[in-house]
């Protein structure tokens, strides 16, 4: 079980570059934050991989405060996007540069 | 044990690449329902019981309901033109293996792990045999609602902001003058 701290963490790292990629080369709003709830799933792994090795429960209280954190994220995102596809435009982030009419 | 973890990791990561690479948004979603049940099997690696189940509940339950919701609600068929997607693709995926081999020689390089499967340092009183005669679910609850109270609360007040925000936001715009 030791030998496998390492790979936990190094998956974590490889699913938050993967999805801070997403972020930055996606131009859907909607897979953008796809990307984000990537990242937060990546540091909630590593969160989780510590407080195991550490005999700690932080970890896994603060992966619990992160997954609401994320689910109000999700919210108040989705929300957005659909006040902008009602607004009339395109879901596209590259025109999405300025927020105001 | 490390077939299990094997296994979850190659599908997590592939998930995690199909949410990035996917041209229809859709495959997007269904990709990340798959990466977020191989984080929950990881999880329950990890003798995190209670995350597992609260991965699965609120992540492939909740939250990726209310994704596939929207993106039937606003984009069938209209799918990005990924212009200039192979140099974009590129420099993405130049950064992301940097990025990753920096985490990863940091990791290795700062963190040992002695023979007896214990990383060196103080050790907190939470061993997985310890927490599981008083049960993990137990153990977890009694840390949130005394040691952690207070983000605890927070978290709420958050939720409750996120909600009025969200109701704020998508309510119909009154028609000014």
């Amino acid at each position: 079980m030791s030998g496998l701290f390492p790979g936990f963490l190094i998956l974590s790292a490889a699913m938050f570059a993967t999805g801070a990629a997403g972020v930055l080369v996606r131009r859907n709003p909607i897979v953008v934050f796809m990307c984000i709830e990537l990242m937060l799933n990546s540091a909630n792994l590593a969160l989780v991989t510590y407080a195991r090795y550490t005999h700690t429960m932080a970890g896994q209280v603060f992966a619990l405060i992160v997954i609401a954190v994320a689910a109000s994220e999700v919210v108040v995102g989705l929300a957005l996007i659909t006040g902008v596809y009602r607004s009339g435009r395109r879901l596209d982030l590259d025109e999405l540069s300025e927020m105001s009419e | 044990m490390s077939v299990i973890f094997g296994l979850a990791a190659v599908i997590a990561f592939v998930g995690a690449l199909g949410v990035v690479l996917s041209e229809r948004t859709i495959y997007s979603a269904m990709s990340l329902v798959l990466n977020m049940v191989a984080l929950a099997v990881l999880f329950l690696l990890l003798d995190a019981q209670f995350i597992a189940a609260v991965q699965i509940i609120v992540y492939a339950g909740a939250v990726m309901v209310l994704f596939v919701f929207i993106i039937a609600l606003l984009s069938p068929g209209a799918e990005e033109r990924l212009r200039s997607v192979e140099l974009r693709l590129l420099l993405g995926g130049v950064g992301a293996v940097a990025f990753t081999l920096l985490i990863g020689r940091l990791t290795l390089n700062g963190i040992t792990v002695g023979a007896n499967g214990r990383l060196h340092g103080a050790l907190g009183p939470f061993s997985p045999v310890a927490v599981n005669a008083h049960g993990q679910v137990q153990t977890l609850g009694d840390q949130l609602f005394t040691t952690y109270l207070l983000p605890f609360e927070v978290t709420s007040l958050l939720l409750l902001v996120a909600a009025v925000g969200a109701v704020y936001l998508s309510r119909r715009r009154r028609q000014l003058a």
